[in-house]
């Protein structure tokens, strides 16, 4: 069992494209799979065509049990479930303020979950808030998609500064490019001193319309186009995660 | 935890899919897709060991296999590859979590396809106004192989968090006249009805349920009825060799009509019991010879992890050399289980058992059965007090056995008759008298493995080097198998005391006396 946290402090880097299709990869490898959509934009609740009720909000989530149990929602492909995001969301650190053991919230609102499902990812918003300390301690790995460029590096040092000041380990941390475009000069020489670092997964994820375009079909891309170019890469990395999640 | 909901119906001849789906489709969108056709196969040991354990083994389309819960159908676990549609013993599977959780409940039983399906269908998705679907719906239809019925039915499938959804998909089927549910298993139970079996029709364990008022000549009878049926129920299986146990549970219910003819005295006319003890007792000696080298050849294992690698070599010549054996012992029984006289016999006590009731008393039949199941059971017992008394650290191996076989008929005659008495006290009996069959087991067990092993290495020729291997390997079991003996025959006495104690035999008069 594991929870798998798909965040970067920067917006735009497709966290929701990794997470959307690692999560359908992984239930059709036969495990039962929750995605949590934490970011109040609910792209993953959108690309899902889920509709959360309208009274599930930020104070059920944070509540847990029940509150959350009742509001998971099958998606159309089986061993895939949703929890949805819902607008309150944006509101989350005066929400988690509010409460005791603020930093452990989330780690127990899934702890019930992780008896029920084999993989629970998490689609973060960015930002490096108190939500965020809490997914990092919540999260068993941090999947972070870097776009290989000179900003993204320091975003990352941002994070593993982030990760020893709240003294989680930074072996929790997996990354692997995204949106990757070939024709620019920068993604590459980025990569090229990047790929060696020992957690930086080698499987690369091009910037691809077909992947643009899932707000068009609202389905993984992987289930839409299993042949794709794009399809084959979500595939590739998937299989490199699944490998690393035997080794610990 | 709300699993996702899950109903079936059968799909009456009158019901018009078409009209169903159009209603529905007045509530949602709805989407048709033909399903590829695929055939699955219900697998499982002659005697039900998967089903006993709600257990049910499917394997779809010869390259995939799937354990599944009963009633629900929950995989446990599943295997997919190619090389796969020939595994029938568990050690035929690749090591990995499936031949994990069947090891151990298969043995060395088989599995035996029970009945194959062939399916086809169609799936409907029902999407609401996001386009979300919202419920799955099957139309299947499950051809019996080999036999000329259809199962049509319905499956609606909910989606967790879409329970309004799956409810109004209910009413529609209702509606239409859908209204005869059915289990998921329905079209595999129904498939194994026709083909003759149905689910624990066999177990290896004697039940028998006995009235005390019945004669002691009617439930004598209805004793061996049951022992009949058992043997004639193992005899294809050993005839085809499917698995050891075909013929060891064979030979259970004949050492049982044996010692029921022995033990439950002057209830059948003495001609009778004459006649089938011998024919009986020729029986046993037939199927002998094959049972012996079946029970070596499952000591392989261990015979290899008692010995070192030096010697492992001698211990492979060995098996090889029982296995060919074992083939001339296997055809030649199988040519007795087919030969007219053979057959004659047993239909023979089969018209006997079955035939008129009139024929033939004898002094005891008429006494009410419960009377004499006491009597039987307290003489076994006392007998068994005696001869155990009278064994010490140096007695015979043969008293051993001796007292083992008395323990035997104990067991059998507290089994035939275990429906007369009160069941907590028959399953304290009979648990106290396993932990000494156990003990004597073991020892019996050791010993026959020894006489076998000296017989062999008397037969070996000095001269050749494989010869020279073996005869090192059987020197090393012997010795190990001699020093295993002697801490089984330390062991024997602390459970016989226990056995013997007074407060058991008080149980044994309170409950047969």
């Amino acid at each position: 069992m594991s929870v798998i946290a798909v965040y970067n402090i920067k917006g735009g880097v497709g966290k929701t494209a990794t997470a959307v299709n690692l999560s359908y990869l992984s239930a059709g490898g036969g495990d039962k799979t929750l995605l949590c959509d934490l970011d109040p934009q609910g792209s993953s609740t959108f690309y899902f065509r889920v509709r959360p009720a309208k009274k599930f909000n930020i104070s059920k989530l944070l509540k847990g049990g029940k509150a959350v149990d009742g509001n998971i929602r099958g998606t159309d492909y089986p061993g895939l479930d949703l929890l949805p995001a819902d607008f309150s969301f944006r509101n989350m650190d005066i929400a988690l303020d509010d409460l005791k053991k603020s930093r452990h919230r989330i780690s127990k609102v899934l702890k019930p979950l992780r008896q029920e499902y084999d993989h629970i990812f998490l689609d973060c918003p960015p930002n490096i808030t108190l939500l965020s300390e809490n997914i990092f301690h919540a999260a068993d790995y941090i999947l972070v998609p870097l776009i290989p460029t000179t900003l993204s590096r320091l975003a990352l040092r941002q994070l593993f500064r982030f990760l020893d000041e709240i003294g989680q380990k930074r072996s929790k941390v997996l990354i692997f490019f995204s949106m990757v475009e070939k024709r620019k000069k920068m993604h590459w020489e980025m990569m090229r001193l990047l790929i060696k670092k020992p957690r930086v997964l080698p499987t690369v994820i091009p910037f691809l319309a077909d992947i643009e375009k899932m707000g068009l079909y609202r389905q993984p891309v992987t289930a839409a186009f299993p042949r794709s170019l794009a399809a084959t890469a979500y595939s590739g990395l998937w299989a490199e995660i699944e490998k690393r999640l035997g080794r610990r | 935890m709300p699993e996702p909901k899950e109903k079936m119906w059968l799909l009456p001849e009158s019901a018009a899919v078409n009209a169903l789906v159009d209603d529905i489709g007045q509530d949602f969108t709805v989407e048709v897709e033909p399903q590829p056709a695929f055939t699955v196969t219900w697998f499982d040991t002659f005697d039900w060991r998967l089903y006993r354990r709600r257990q049910v083994l499917l394997r779809r389309n010869k390259d995939s296999w799937h354990l599944l819960l009963r009633p629900a159908g929950e995989e446990i676990v599943s295997l997919r590859g190619k090389g796969l549609a020939g595994c029938s013993f568990s050690s035929d599977f690749p090591a990995g979590r499936l031949r994990t959780v069947l090891a151990p409940i298969l043995g060395v039983r088989r599995l035996l396809p029970l009945v194959t399906l062939d399916s086809s269908g169609v799936l409907i998705r029902f999407l609401n106004r996001d386009e979300k679907v919202v419920a799955f719906l099957f139309l299947q239809e499950q051809r019996v192989a080999g036999a000329d019925v259809v199962f049509r039915t319905v499956k609606l499938q909910g989606i967790r968090g879409y329970d309004k959804e799956f409810k109004t998909v209910s009413r529609f089927i209702r509606r239409h006249g859908i209204v005869d549910p059915v289990p998921p298993f329905h079209a595999l139970e129904e498939g194994v009805r026709l083909t003759g079996r149905r689910p624990l029709d066999y177990s290896s364990a004697f039940s028998i349920t006995l009235k005390p008022e019945m004669s002691a000549r009617q439930a004598t009878l209805a004793i061996f009825r049951r022992l009949l049926e058992a043997m004639q129920q193992n005899t294809p299986g050993i005839i085809d060799d499917l698995d050891s146990e075909f013929l060891h549970d064979f030979r259970v219910a004949l050492r049982r009509t044996r010692s029921g003819l022995a033990l439950i005295r002057r209830v059948l006319p003495p001609e009778i019991t004459e006649t089938f003890k011998k024919e009986f007792a020729g029986l046993g000696k037939v199927t002998g010879a094959a049972r012996d080298l079946d029970v070596y050849l499952l000591y392989e294992k261990d015979y290899k992890s008692r010995l070192p690698a030096s010697l492992q070599g001698g211990v492979e010549a060995f098996f090889a050399d029982i296995r060919a054996r074992r083939e001339i012992a296997r055809k030649e029984l199988v040519r007795s289980l087919r030969s007219p006289e053979y057959r004659a016999m047993i239909s023979r006590w089969h018209d006997y058992l079955y035939g008129d009731d009139s024929g033939g008393a004898s002094e005891n039949s008429e006494l009410p059965i419960k009377d004499l199941a006491g009597k039987i059971i307290l003489r076994s017992y006392r007998r068994i007090l005696k001869d155990g008394r009278a064994i010490d650290p140096s007695s015979s191996d043969e008293k051993m056995h001796r007292l083992r076989i008395q323990c035997k008929k104990l067991r059998y005659s507290l089994e035939f008759f275990a429906s007369l008495f009160p069941p907590d006290d028959i399953r304290i009996v009979i648990g106290q008298l396993k932990k000494l069959q156990n003990n004597l087991g073991a020892f019996n067990d050791l010993s026959v493995q020894q006489e076998m092993l000296h017989q062999y290495l008397a037969r070996l020729r000095p001269g050749s080097g494989r010869n020279q291997q073996l005869a090192s390997a059987i020197g090393g079991l012997l010795t190990s198998l001699h020093h295993e003996q002697q801490r089984v025959r330390e062991a024997f006495f602390p459970k016989f005391r226990r056995f013997s104690r007074s407060e058991n035999t008080e149980l044994y008069k309170k409950l047969f006396g």
